[in-house]
């Protein structure tokens, strides 16, 4: 192992019953990059996502954070070295945003513990830096999608594992605030030494936002490298199985749009 | 203006309860002779001809039965909070899961092949609650946790113990164990006595105590197991200690008094309105308010002229349309 590659996903298998979801999996992420997941709907993304989390336990394969294995490691200690946002979430009941975000410094609180007045100031400065301290002492049931979102990336970052994952965290957000997230994720993954792995519906986003790709399809990766080494007509058409165009603006991004209209045949 | 602390209100509306219940009921006692027997007690004197009877209602029959039935209260309205937390579910409550049946079968097991001796009633009642709520989860907590599974397991669950205990009864005799049984079945405290009460404190204080210690994990498995592994926490052991806790809590109150519906799911669910979801809060508000409800409740009960009625009847009468009128309002909450 390369010793900056902070992610190691090497042949990785995973089944739902009898059903193969992810096959042979194997790429690396280096600190600091933001790494993409591309891919269509059920390709394995989601499930991917879970597998290095140990969420779900995976068949074969061996995934490493720091060159650790974590099939051994504890609960505690994955926490400690990854933070989830997930896609979209729904609590049945009310907490308020500031216990909300506490909530992901619990592996620091210790047996049972509690959060201290410490912690406090400390979730407080994390609302502040992504400008939602405002909304400490909401119920985070009445908050909006994107008010959502940004408490869930508030309660990763209190959480200070050095991973972060993120489900899709713009689906269900408009135009604006996808970019507005997205901007946040990019900067405070600079700023804080962070290496995110995020799953993109929108091959623009992935293209805009990440360093590097992980195109998958069929629970196979298809494509891994660099945005610059990978990013191109080809690689998408192949992972999306459909003629796809990519144009450069004047301002020198790509474009990715569809070659061919999908109505006709 | 500042705002009243929920607390402050809660216990001196409890303080005021227990104040009223102590002179209320079929023998009346005066608020001036509560003093004096207060203070003959405080002196260690002994009543006079005219307060032998008052002083034996008060400190024989009537204390135990209040703090049995805050205690009951309290234990039952934790006990909802609980579950109602870690199955992220508020419409769950030990009640409405099978644990209160299954806790009154058991009992009645040890009434009939046992013997109500030392704790074989609360022992029996709580391994038969447990075993409830197991089979509740293993038919509703499979793939995803949702809100109709569950419920729907609840009322699998309560109808077997149910028709279980119904049998019971038939090969009960009937002259020393079945009365005891029934009694059990309506739930009330009229033969509550100062053993059933220093017992049911024991227990329902070790319980609340070590779900208390938990309140910070609980408030993680309420949002969901894979968001609470995540964030580090054991959500296996973590939810068999809550489970194993949260039982004991019903399974005292219902080895004392039998079967108490709608405490448990309808406190729960106001406290949750009034301070939040927090349940650092949540524990000891719902405790408060659990334990005044019941008090008043079983106030009424013993106060109504012409006999006493069992407790769930009164519960049953407030708890029902409550809770109707809440999932009127609240629908929109509650939505998955």
């Amino acid at each position: 192992m390369i010793e900056h590659e902070i992610l190691n996903v090497e042949n990785l298998n995973f089944s739902y019953s009898d059903r193969r979801i992810l096959n042979k999996i194997s790429f690396s992420v280096k600190r600091g990059e933001i790494c993409g997941l591309l891919g269509p709907n059920g390709c394995g993304k989601t499930t991917l996502l879970k597998c290095i989390n140990r969420l779900l336990n995976i068949e074969s394969g061996i995934i490493k954070i720091n060159g650790r294995d974590i099939s051994k490691l504890s609960r505690s200690e994955i926490a400690g070295l990854i933070a989830v946002v997930p896609q979209e979430l729904h609590v049945a009941f009310s907490f308020s945003v500031i216990q909300m975000v506490l909530m992901g410094g619990t592996v620091r609180y210790g047996f049972s513990g509690i959060p201290g007045r410490k912690d406090y100031t400390l979730a407080y400065e994390i609302l502040e830096e992504l400008n939602i301290d405002h909304l400490a002492s909401r119920r985070y049931n009445e908050l909006s999608g994107g008010e959502k979102q940004i408490v869930l990336i508030a309660r990763a970052l209190f959480q200070r594992s050095e991973i972060m994952l993120l489900d899709e965290p713009t689906s269900h957000l408009d135009f604006k605030r996808q970019h507005l997230i997205m901007e946040m994720i990019k900067k405070i993954t600079k700023e804080r030494g962070l290496t995110t792995l995020i799953t993109l519906h929108d091959p623009n986003t992935a293209g805009r936002y990440c360093n590097r790709l992980t195109m998958l399809n069929r629970g196979c990766v298809c494509h891994h490298g660099s945005r610059d080494n990978i990013f191109h007509a080809e690689s998408l058409e192949s992972t999306y199985d459909m003629k796809i165009n990519i144009e450069q603006t004047e301002s020198g991004r790509s474009v990715v749009y569809p070659a061919f209209d999908l109505n006709k045949k | 203006m500042k705002k009243i602390s929920p607390f402050l209100i809660i216990i001196l509306l409890l303080i005021a309860g227990i104040l009223f219940a102590l002179t209320s009921g079929q023998y009346h006692i005066s608020l001036n002779t509560l003093r004096d027997l207060l203070v003959l007690k405080l002196y260690g004197g002994t009543p006079g001809d005219g307060l032998a009877t008052q002083a034996m209602v008060l400190w024989s029959v009537r204390l135990p039965r209040i703090l049995m039935a805050i205690l009951a209260g309290s234990a039952l309205s934790v006990s909802g909070v609980v579950f109602q937390g870690i199955m992220r579910n508020p419409l769950v409550a030990p009640s409405f899961l099978g644990v209160t049946h299954g806790a009154v079968f058991g009992a009645s097991m040890a009434i009939i092949f046992f013997s109500t001796a030392a704790l074989s009633v609360e022992v029996s009642a709580f391994i038969w609650a447990i075993a409830a709520v197991t089979i509740v989860y293993l038919i509703g907590g499979r793939g995803i946790n949702t809100l109709t599974t569950l419920v729907i397991a609840g009322v699998i669950v309560s109808t077997f113990f149910q028709a279980a205990g119904s049998l019971l009864k038939y090969i009960a005799d009937p002259y020393e164990q079945l009365p005891t049984i029934v009694f059990w079945m309506m739930g009330g405290m009229n033969n509550i006595i100062w053993t059933h009460v220093i017992r049911a404190s024991v227990i329902i204080s070790a319980g609340v105590a070590v779900i208390y210690i938990l309140r910070w994990k609980l408030n993680l498995m309420a949002l969901g197991d894979e968001e609470a592994l995540s964030m580090g926490v054991n959500v296996k052991f973590l939810r068999a200690i809550l489970m194993i806790f949260a039982t004991l809590l019903a399974a005292a109150s219902s080895s004392s008094c039998g079967i108490i519906m709608w405490v448990d799911l309808i406190v729960a669910h106001i406290s949750r309105a009034i301070v939040g979801a927090d349940h650092k809060r949540l524990i000891p508000f719902s405790a408060l308010l659990g334990g005044f409800f019941l008090l008043m409740t079983d106030t009424i009960v013993r106060s109504i002229p012409g006999g006493e009625i069992p407790i769930s009847i009164i519960t049953s009468f407030i708890g029902a349309p409550l809770l109707g009128y809440l999932l009127l309002k609240q629908k929109k909450q509650w939505k998955e």
